[in-house]
This record gives C-alpha cells, structure tokens and sequence, in this order.
C-alpha cells in the first residue's frame, strides 16, 4: 500500500512535468497543425537556461532558495520564450502555406541544430546542481516503509498547478485566448474579423516555449543533472502524451502527461522496465484504436 | 554530378594532405554525441603522446601525425571513419571506444592490415577471430567476474541488486557481475535495466528501497549511476553502488557531489601511480589536465606503437604483429603483453573508491 | 522589421535598422550559451564570460544579416515573374536526361575511383538511403500516410538476413526474398490495425512501432543478441565465389586470376546496391501507372472521394504500407550484408527521421528528388567530416534552409503519374 503511494507520487511528479512539455506540442499543432519536433530542445534551452541562472546566482551569493527558483524561473522564463520566439520566425513562417510535411522536416533540422548548438557552446559533459531541497513531508509510515513526498517533487506539482491554473486563465478569459482559440478553429475567419494571425502564432510559440521552460526548470530542480541530449527523450514522451490526450486539447495533454507518467511508475515498480516504453506505446495504440482522435480530442468533422 | 563532384573533393581534399615522411596515426572515438567527454579524454592523451614522442625525434626518424574520426559511438558512423581513415592511409590506429563502434569498425582495419590498439571492453571484440586487434584494457567478463566476487566476499550479508543501462557494455559487465556473484554463492535480490538517457529513475529507485536493496551493483555509464544516487538520496535510501571503469569520469563526482562517495568502481591499477608514468603525470597536470580514464590510455596506445614500430623496424603487418604478439611494452599504464587474441595477458583490476571528488583503492 | 512597407526613409538606412534589429535580438539569444558558459571547476560550476566571442557573434549576425537582405532584394528583383508553374514537356526531358547521366555517373563511378574506397563505399552507403527514400515515397509521397517508424521494418529486415544467415546458413540471395516477403507481413500486421486514423495519430502510432520494435530487439537478448547485436554476418558472395584471401572452395580473385584486393568486395557491394536500387526503381514506375500505383495517388488527394468512387481504401493502404516495408527489408538484408555487424543502434527514431527527411527535402512523389535529397543528406555530413564538429550543427540549418527556400522540396512533383488527357502526360 505505502510502495504504490509512492510509486503514485513519483509518477504525479513526473506526468506534470511531461504534461507541461507536451502542451507546448499540442497548442502548436491546434493552431498550425504541426508536429514541432524542435520543441524537445527548447525544454533542454529551458534546463540550461536554469542551471546557467542558479550557477550566477550561487556566484553572486543570492540568498535563500525560493529567491533562487523564483529567478531560474524568471530568466528560463524570458530566454527560453526568446528562442521559442526565434525558431518560429526562422524556420516555420516561411513555410506558412507549404505543404504539410515541410515544417515537419524543417523542424527536425532545427531540432538538430540546437541540439549540436548547446553542444558546441556549452560542451558535451553533463551540467549539474546541488540538490536545492533535500528531505520531505512524510505522508505514511508502516512497516519501515516511509512514504516521503519529496520537497522538489511537492515544487514541481505546486509549480505546475499554479501555471497551469494561470494557463488555462489565459486562454478561457484573456483577449489572447479568444484569438487563440479563433484561430485555431479557422484562420482565415479569424483574420477576416481583424485578428492578427502571425502575432498570434508567435505568441502561441512563446507561451509554449514558456511551458517548456517551466519544465526545464522543475528537471534542474527534481534531478540536478542535465546535458545536451536530454531534449530528444522528453519530446518524444511528451508528444505521445499530447496525442494520448487528444493533440490540440489542452487539458488532453496534461491528462496524457499524468496517464504517461503514471504507466512508467508502475511500470517500473511491479512489471521490468525495460519494457516500459513498450508499455507506453501499447496503450497509446490501444487507446487509438477505440478513440482515434485520444482521449479528449475533438472528433474529426470531414467537410467535402 | 553533385554526388560525383563533392564525393571527389571529400576525398581529394583528403589525399594530398599526406605528406609521406610521417607516421599517420588513426585516433576514432566519440567526438560528438552523447559520449564526447571520454572522445576528449582520448584526444588529449593522443595529443600529448604525439607531442611527447615527435619532441624525442619521432619513431624511427619519423613524426607522428594524428587523424581523427569521429563516430559519434554510431556503428555506421564507424564504418564510414573507418574507411575514411583506411583511404588516407593511417598506419595504426587507437580506438574506437564503443564496443558497437569497434566491432563492425575492426573488419575494415583488418581488411586494410591495418593494426590496432583499442581500449573498447566487450569480449566480442577479440573473440571473433580477427589478428589486428590488440587490447589495451580488460575485458568486461574479466572485469565483472572481479566486482561480483567482491561483492559477495565484502558485502556478504547485505542485499544486492544489479541492474544495467541495457548497452552493450552495460548488459554485458551486469550478467558477468550476476554470474560470479551467484558462482559465489551470493543471488542478488533485483536483476533488471534500465533505459539509459532518461532523468527520472524514482520508480525502480522506489522499488530498490521496498526490496530494501543496499547495494547496487550497476553495469553502465556514470551519468546514470549519479541520478540513481540522487534520487536513492531523496526517498531515505543510502544506496551503495558499484561499477566498472566508466565510474572514472569527474562528471559523477560532479553530478552526484558528496553521494558519491559512496561509488565503488573497479579500473586497471591505477596508471597514475605507476612510477613509470609519474614524469608524464607531472606534464599533464601542468598542462592543467587531469590525466583520468581514458588520457593515459590513449597516450599508452601511442607508446605502444612507437615501442612495437622501433623494434619491428617497420609498420607492415607482417613485421609489426609478431612484435605485438610477443612483445613486451612499457606504457604509462604499466607493462603490456598480450595473448593469441589480443587481450592482455595480465588484465590486473583494482577495486576503487571515490572519496571527496578523488578516487583510490578502496581498502 | 514591418517598417520595410514604408516609402520613406532611404533603403540603406532601412536595411542597417532592420540588421542593428536583427543584431539586438540575436545578441540577446546568444547571450546565455555563447556569451557566458558553465564550466566544472573544483566539483562545482562556475560561469565564465566569452565577451569576445560574443562581440564577433555580434558582428557575424550584424554583417549576414545586412548580405542575407542585399541578396535576398537583389534576387527579388532580378525575378519579377516567376516561371509558371506548369508542368511542361521541357521538364520532363531534362529530368529524364539528368537521370539518364545520374544512371551513367552511378555505373560508371568505381571506374574512377577504383582504389578509393571511402568514395565507394560513401556511395554504397547513398544507394542504401536511395533505395529507403524510394521506398518510403511510395508510402509518404505517393499514398501520402506519414510513416515515422520506417527503419522498424529496415531492421525487420537486417535482422532476418542476420539469423538466417548466421544461425541456418542461408545464403544473401535466399535470404533476400524472405526479408522482403517478412517485412511486407510485418507492414501488414502493424498497418491493419492503425490505418483508420488519420495524419498525424498515424504518425505517432507508427513511430510507437519503430521504437517498440527497436526495444524488443534490444530486450530479447536470446533471440537477436540484445545490445550486443548480431556479428559475423556473412558477406554477399560472387555468385559462390567468397571474396576473400583465402577459402575453402575458390575466391572470386582465384577464379578470375586477379591479385586479391580488399576493393573487389567494396565495388561489388556497390553494384549490388545500385542493381537493387534499380530494380526499387523498376518497380515502383510500373506500380505507379497501374491501377494500384494510381489509386495511391488518388488517396493522397481525397481520401474521401475515393471511398466514394468504390475504392476500399483499406486495402489500397495496407498495398503501399507493405510495398514500403518490403522495399526497407531488401534494404536492411543489404546493411547488415554490408556491415557485417548489426545492433539496435542502428535503427534508432532518428534513422526514420532521416529517410523521411530525403522524402520531404527530394519533393514527395520524385525519385529524381529522393537521388538528389538522399546525395545531400549523405554526402553533407561526411565532407563535413573537415569541419569536425561543426559537421551536425551545418546539417542540421542545411535542412532547415533548404525547407525554407524550397518548401516543396528540391524537385516538386505532385502531378498525377497518368491523367486522362494523353497529350498531356508526362513521363514517370
């Protein structure tokens, strides 16, 4: 009883923080319909950015842990949405009106650019911080088992909780969200009643980038270590979960970040996880089979 | 045409720069992707061994010209670096490091009796057969068979588990380490992988504190090993690990900070205190560079050639692998002879400890 | 940057705002990773500042920018109307020429480099991509179903070929019609189920697959040898006769009274490649005028419209899923024939990527364009082998520069191969 509690906590922590990745994928994919597989870098951008930001931090002797988040968020924040910002001009505006797969291919390359950028800059080794929160709140204890909820992973599901509490503010009460949303559902109407489409897009792409930046974040945080490849898996995992959640659903992708994460916790507490990933793809299949758009996608109207 | 044209200038630009008064030496390994701090080791200890060696005049009369090729630890990158460095006719060559890389890589030398000295573990490499290999480091069999039976003599009453990274290096030291330790009378409580390059490993960590695990003995790379230690770390588990000659790296002591103190890990003895190798130790840490893992390899590998070259008089196949075969050579990572495979006759391994961001022998 | 629509001020001033813009945004991207750097000192990281190489990145995008906008005016307006995009007869001459010299250039190619055999075996490794990117288009160029986990049946077939070979001793040529034939039932097994979603879903089902194939692979250590992989693979022979110094029976070099060189087995390895591209070629043109070849190309355009007509769809889909897997499993019988050595690790998500990228980057639909993608996505990376490690990083803006000028793809095709109106046909 207290393991599986455990293992639920350690699969909360972990699903929250591939949701947050994987609304990044799913906002861009309801607004341009488009798979940006660059977005896995950005959340690496958004780890670096972080440890860069803790780093100058312990340099300049800024004082108390929350101080220290509140500015790794901050300047992850800024940069991350910078870059999320500058790949979308680059690389995908040009190709507005292109045909599908274009932007697809173009992002793989974008992906492969960063991914070799951070490298070249930063250097190959792993980049690593002292654990900011040692300890935790202990919610169980029976038979010297003790259910601990770690102080970071607490962070990392309050973090998430409030953004996306702010989030999902945002697109159900702001002006942006109404063009968001408008957009999504029919561009050129959307730009015949005077929203401007562009500037909604590249919002669509810092606000996404924002998340992911969030996400690199809360990784620093959780697990301290990071380099220059972690990108690939996470974007991987977040992109099923988003499709798992019903790509273009918001609340889909953070309910299939939280089903992935859970899957690989238990997964890999009762069952070998060196198949969990097999796991993963099974029930994303599965869950396809009987609900082709996921779990909480829009039905696909066909007009002809 | 453009395939034509740019295949040929890839290749011409390559041709001419052989200026045929020096020895051309290969140096492959992962300059890039995700293993490119050990390619760096490499590539240092190459450097300065080339340096050291021309600074005496050379082999023979001849300079040492070094050529790298990066593989990214790609078997069909390998390939490619291989006959890249067979076409510009490298005459010896030290590496690749990855077993996946070295395996597939090593038929193409051997095509091109091209001799080489590599330092990559899996047994496969020299149990297929092929004369140009010579290996300068153990073999993972060697090596797990040595860190199982350690265990089971030293941790004889506590609960191991052992788990890998499912690499071919990973897998292949954990089954070895399984099997000497149940040889040993010693069953490990947890035999599992996991997949390498993810961050969150709190599900099987969980898992190892509810088997009440207290060693792990892990086949794999040290980015890993620092996570597991970190995460163990947050759910109360003060888990002990142990693991092979990746554990080297200054990036776990980084990554993992005070826990790692706690990695035990076995390594050749130690080259750095091989009175043979002190003077050259000295050069490298004035040089500013920690002469760990992989440095001293690749500057050995080197020496071997300029030993072997010297007293075969030549780098013809012919002449030079009888001289590896029976040779006997003084390297900074001790002395060297090898076997009709090409493993080492004397693969010694020490048992060591990280203690406060260095490491020695563990008592 | 907007301010380009007004008249007013003179172009170079214009144009020098516009980069200091450009400058300033890109100074502050460049700022946390070229500017500062984390670096281990005593077991810690400390940050170090690289203001130089931050200045000269500075002047790099302040400079490029102020060429990229003189270009990029210069070539607007040297080229007031573009050329119509018609389809027209010239094109289809030239293209058929430029195959015809690419054919001539293939075959003749180990003529001159007879003893290079990184040219050789570069090019070997370029029919490989070829012969994906062929089969690849028929399932995404041609059916238009995007595939992200084609290299699971690239692997279905290398691994074939490996256990045939090495556990029952079948020979490349027995092996080679039975990986095509398994890799085709595995595109049918792993198609049926999934060929009712649509776009995307497909696309993220099948790179599932790719991956749960390679984790398979990589588990069951018993059956494919687990990380370890599978060596020892045995090289394709010359009709029966082993190139090799020495064998048991007599060796191609023996038979035909050469000396024995290593570079037989490359140039033969070679123009096996080039022959199985070939037949890939063959088959695909002729499948293409038929009706199955025409009925995927009707599905690319309007899937619905063929439910109407009567197609069954689902049977049109899993025709080009298996076709595709067939054609990577001769593949894969080739790279491991060629490797001798094959692990997990070489069928990773980002070999999909690749081959999908010469699809998209040749223009979807041509096989001229695969050649050409597949010539720049091969070829690339190895001259970069000069810059070191530069090599990816050129790559990678590579792709993402040739999507943005040409976002159809080098050679743009989407013309149905037959129409009803003869005269305006055109050539496959």
């Amino acid at each position: 009883m207290g393991y599986a509690l455990q293992q639920l906590i350690n699969g909360l922590s972990l699903g929250a923080m591939y949701g947050l990745i994987a609304i990044g994928y799913t906002m861009v994919y309801g607004i341009i319909g488009m798979i940006n597989f660059a977005h896995g870098e950005i959340y690496m951008i958004g780890a670096f950015l972080s440890v860069l930001t803790y780093v100058l931090c312990t340099a300049l002797g800024v004082g108390p842990t929350p101080l220290v988040l509140l500015a790794m968020l901050f300047a992850s924040i800024t940069f991350t949405a910078l870059y999320g910002w500058a790949v979308e001009r680059i690389a995908y505006r040009p190709l507005r009106g292109a045909p599908r797969l274009a932007p697809l291919i173009s992002a793989i390359g974008m992906s492969i650019f960063l991914q070799n950028y951070v490298q070249l800059t930063q250097g190959a080794r792993i980049k690593s911080v002292p654990p900011l929160w040692q300890g935790g709140v202990t919610l169980w204890s029976a038979d010297d088992f003790r259910v601990t909820f770690g102080w970071a992973q607490l962070t990392v599901v309050l973090v998430t909780l409030i953004v996306m509490a702010g989030f999902a503010w945002m697109i159900t009460r702001t002006a942006f969200g109404r063009q968001q949303r408008a957009c999504e559902q029919d561009p050129k109407m959307a730009a015949l009643l005077g929203i401007d489409v562009d500037r909604t897009i590249s919002l669509t792409f810092i606000i996404g980038a924002a998340l992911a930046a969030v996400a690199g974040v809360m990784t620093v945080l959780q697990y301290g270590v990071i380099d220059f490849s972690i990108g690939f898996i996470a974007g991987i995992k977040a992109f099923t979960a988003a499709v798992l959640g019903g790509i273009g659903s918001v609340p889909g992708a953070m309910l299939g970040g939280l089903l992935i994460g859970f899957v690989e916790a238990f997964w890999s507490a009762y069952l070998s996880p060196e198949y969990k990933d097999v796991a993963t793809f099974s029930i994303l299949v599965l869950v396809l089979l009987f609900r082709p758009t996921g779990l909480l996608g829009k039905p696909d109207v066909e007009k002809v | 045409m453009t395939p034509l044209r740019t295949l040929a200038l890839a290749a011409g630009l390559a041709a001419p720069l052989l200026a045929h008064a020096d020895w051309l030496v290969g140096v492959a390994g992962p300059f890039t992707g995700q293993y490119a701090s050990a390619g760096d080791q490499i590539k240092k200890g190459a450097e300065a061994a080339a340096a050291d060696i021309n600074a005496k005049g050379g082999v023979l009369g001849q300079k040492i010209k070094l050529e790298y090729g990066d593989d990214a630890c790609d078997p069909k990158q390998a390939v490619a670096v291989a006959n890249a460095l067979v076409n510009k006719k490298v005459q010896f060559v030290h590496g690749h490091w990855c077993s996946s890389s070295t395996i597939p890589a090593s038929d193409i030398y051997n095509d091109a009796d091209i001799l080489m000295a590599t330092v990559s573990t899996n047994p496969q490499v020299t149990e297929r057969g092929l004369k140009n290999i010579f290996r300068i480091m153990g073999r993972d069999d060697q090596q797990g068979s040595v860190i199982g039976q350690w265990i089971a003599s030293k941790f004889k009453d506590k609960k191991v588990a052992v788990l890998d990274d499912k690499s071919a290096y990973g897998k292949g030291l954990a089954d070895e380490i399984a099997k000497a330790m149940k040889a040993a009378g010693k069953e490990p409580v947890l035999r599992e992988s996991i997949t390498a390059g993810e961050k969150d490993y709190s599900g099987i960590v969980t898992r190892l504190k509810n088997a009440g695990v207290d060693v792990l003995a892990y086949g794999g790379y040290h980015t890993e090993v620092a996570l597991l230690l970190r995460q163990a770390d947050q759910v109360g588990l003060p888990l002990v690990v142990v693991g092979g000659d990746t554990m080297t790296n200054s990036e776990l002591v980084t990554a993992a900070g005070k826990l790692a103190d706690r990695v035990y890990f076995t390594f050749t003895p130690d080259p750095r205190k091989n009175p043979q190798a002190a003077p050259i130790v000295e050069r490298f840490r004035a040089a500013k560079i920690e002469p760990e893992g992989y440095v001293l390899y690749a500057y050995a590998a080197l020496q071997l050639f300029e030993q072997a070259v010297t007293q075969a008089g030549g780098v013809e196949r012919a002449k030079l692998e009888p001289v590896l075969r029976k040779g006997k050579f003084d390297t900074a990572i001790g002395t060297l002879e090898f076997d009709e495979k090409g493993d080492l006759k004397k693969p010694a391994f020490a048992i060591y400890k990280w203690t406060g961001g260095r490491y020695d022998y563990a008592e | 940057m907007t301010a380009a629509a007004l008249p007013a001020p003179s172009p170079l001033a214009l144009r020098l705002r516009d980069a200091l813009v450009i400058t300033v945004l890109g100074g502050l991207l460049a700022l946390p990773f070229i500017g500062l750097v984390t670096v281990e000192e005593g077991g810690a990281l400390a940050v170090r500042t690289r203001w130089g190489a931050w200045a000269m990145t500075l002047v790099a995008i302040f400079l490029g920018r102020l060429a990229f906008r003189a270009a990029l005016d210069a070539w607007r307006s040297r080229k007031p109307s573009h050329k119509s995009a018609a389809f027209s007869s010239t094109d289809a001459v030239l293209r058929r020429a430029a195959g015809t010299s690419l054919l001539a250039v293939a075959l003749l190619l180990p003529i001159f480099f007879a003893d290079n055999r990184y040219v050789i075996d570069t090019a070997t490794t370029l029919g490989i991509y070829v012969m994906l990117g062929w089969g690849l288009n028929v399932v995404v160029g041609l059916a238009g179903l995007l595939d992200l986990g084609y290299v699971a049946f690239y692997a279905v077939g290398a691994y074939t070929y490996a256990l045939l070979s090495t556990q029952f001793g079948w020979s490349f040529w027995a092996a080679l019609p039975v990986a095509g034939a398994l890799a085709a039932l595995f595109g049918i097994l792993l198609g049926y189920p999934v060929l009712r979603l649509r776009g995307d879903y497909l696309a993220i089902v099948t790179l599932g697959f790719g991956e749960i194939i390679r984790i398979v692979l990589l588990n069951w250590t018993s059956f494919s040898g687990g990380p370890n992989g599978i060596g020892n693979i045995p090289r394709p022979s010359f009709f029966g006769l082993p190139f090799a110094r020495s064998a048991e029976g007599r060796t191609f070099h023996e038979f035909f009274g050469l000396e024995f060189s290593p570079m037989h087995r490359f140039i033969f390895l070679y123009y096996l490649i080039v022959a199985l591209a070939l037949l890939t070629h063959a088959l695909v043109s002729r499948l293409r005028v038929l009706p199955t070849g025409r009925a995927w190309e009707a599905l690319r355009e309007d899937e619905i419209a063929c439910k109407a007509l009567g197609l069954n769809t689902t049977t049109v889909k899993l025709s080009a899923f298996a076709t595709g897997a067939m054609l990577a499993g001769f593949a894969g019988v080739f790279f491991a024939a060629r490797q001798g050595f094959i692990s997990p690790e070489s069928f990773t998500f980002s070999e999909s990527a690749t081959i999908l990228a010469i699809v998209v980057l040749g223009g979807m639909g041509s096989q001229l364009g695969v050649v050409l993608a597949a010539a720049v996505l091969v070829v690339l990376p190895e001259v970069g082998r000069q810059f070191a490690d530069y090599r990816m990083l050129v790559f990678g803006a590579a792709m993402v520069t040739i999507m943005a000028v040409k976002p159809t793809g080098l050679l743009a095709r989407r013309e149905p191969t037959v129409r009803l109106n003869p005269s305006r046909s055109s050539a496959p």
